[in-house]
């Protein structure tokens, strides 16, 4: 499991340990304040400034030999940041986790804090300017959106239930966004997103910059070479490069090194050839 | 190669000049690696819940690769791309 599985799991995965949802501990660390800061404003974000210095260009700029090194340092603490004096308007604190749809339906089915809403995507709207309404928000968060009106869907429900919230995370995972749990701030949980690249934040941070924006999940697919009929329907599934079709073979491989374990690729095996398997079977891969 | 200049000119688009980019969006939506952000004007005074003025700043420019799709795609010829 991941660090912060040790840190925040109570012996479990983080995003298991009910605490992590909870109301209190959003009362107590005022969730709400920090939440209203970080969302009133949270399209500036790429643009703050990190150490005075604008994180604009920050590709090139986490590339500078003294400078690069320096910055990714800083940017790494401010995402993890557990401190009392954390910047909402950097979001400091706020990072996640890739999960499967199983996971995802677990927390929306007995963790996710109440009220539940479906807003529209942060992301999509700030890098496409594209409103999709793909986004479940719950507990502190919910009043906290609901106040900004270009995250409220016209043309449909947004406060949901249980049930509603695992219809719609399947419905968003089958169509293949990738299912990821939140910090936000760590170690209160009050997201689950439905990610696609390059448009997501966290996955652009992770995938281009090489920043620990976002986790693999605890998971890796795995084909099995007997099942597989070679169709490369799952190819086009995966957000993250991590499936070749092998011509010589006839059959589709999986590249650990890239999996990032969402289990997507699953949605479209009519051979029922790809299963997932526990990461921490495979040491050498990490999170 | 270093990461090139993309300039938005700001008197043709944003800021409540021109086409309000939150209608537009064509360059958001030409680029390839989306590198631009859509974002509300900051330094003028604004509903913090509901920010009327926005605008487009260029922000992964290491991930262009100079395709000129935005510049093609901006109906006001407000981007340019150097370098």
């Amino acid at each position: 499991m991941c660090d912060w599985c040790s840190k925040h799991g109570a012996g479990g995965k983080w995003y298991m340990n009910a605490r992590n949802y909870s109301d209190e501990l959003a009362k107590r660390e005022n969730m709400e304040a920090y939440l209203t800061e970080q969302w009133c404003s949270f399209e500036q974000v790429y643009i703050r400034k990190i150490m005075g210095i604008s994180s604009i260009d920050i590709g090139h700029k986490l590339q500078m030999p003294i400078i690069g090194r320096v910055l990714r340092w800083q940017a790494e603490r401010m995402i993890h940041s557990e401190s009392k004096n954390r910047n909402p308007v950097r979001a400091d604190g706020h990072f996640g986790q890739v999960i499967p749809l199983e996971d995802a339906k677990v927390i929306l089915g007995n963790l996710a804090a109440e009220p539940i809403i479906e807003n529209y995507c942060m992301c999509r709207w700030m890098q496409r300017g594209v409103k999709e309404a793909c986004c479940i928000n719950f507990g502190a968060l919910s009043g906290v959106i609901e106040k900004l009106p270009r995250f409220i869907p016209k043309d449909n429900v947004y406060r949901i239930d249980r049930e509603e919230a695992m219809r719609r995370i399947e419905k968003h995972n089958r169509k293949g966004y990738v299912a990821s749990v939140w910090f936000q701030p760590v170690p209160y949980i009050n997201a689950i997103c439905s990610c696609e690249n390059p448009e997501c934040g966290g996955l652009r941070l992770r995938n281009d910059f090489g920043l620990k924006t976002v986790y693999k999940a605890e998971y890796v697919a795995s084909i099995d070479p007997d099942l597989c009929q070679g169709c490369k329907e799952c190819v086009s599934m995966c957000q993250f490069g991590a499936l070749r079709f092998i011509p010589s073979l006839g059959r589709v491989m999986v590249d650990l090194n890239k999996c990032f374990g969402c289990g997507n690729c699953r949605h479209s095996c009519q051979h029922d050839a790809i299963s997932l398997l526990p990461r921490q079977q495979f040491p050498s891969l990490g999170y | 190669m270093g990461s090139p200049k993309i300039t938005v000119d700001y008197t043709k688009c944003g800021d409540g000049v021109g086409i309000d980019p939150r209608g537009c969006t064509k360059c958001l939506r030409a680029c390839d690696p989306a590198i631009f952000l859509m974002h509300e004007t900051i330094g003028v005074e604004q509903d913090r819940y509901d920010p009327q003025l926005w605008r487009v700043t260029p922000v992964w420019l290491s991930l262009c690769t100079r395709c000129m799709k935005c510049v093609s795609a901006c109906p006001l010829g407000a981007i340019s791309v150097e370098g």
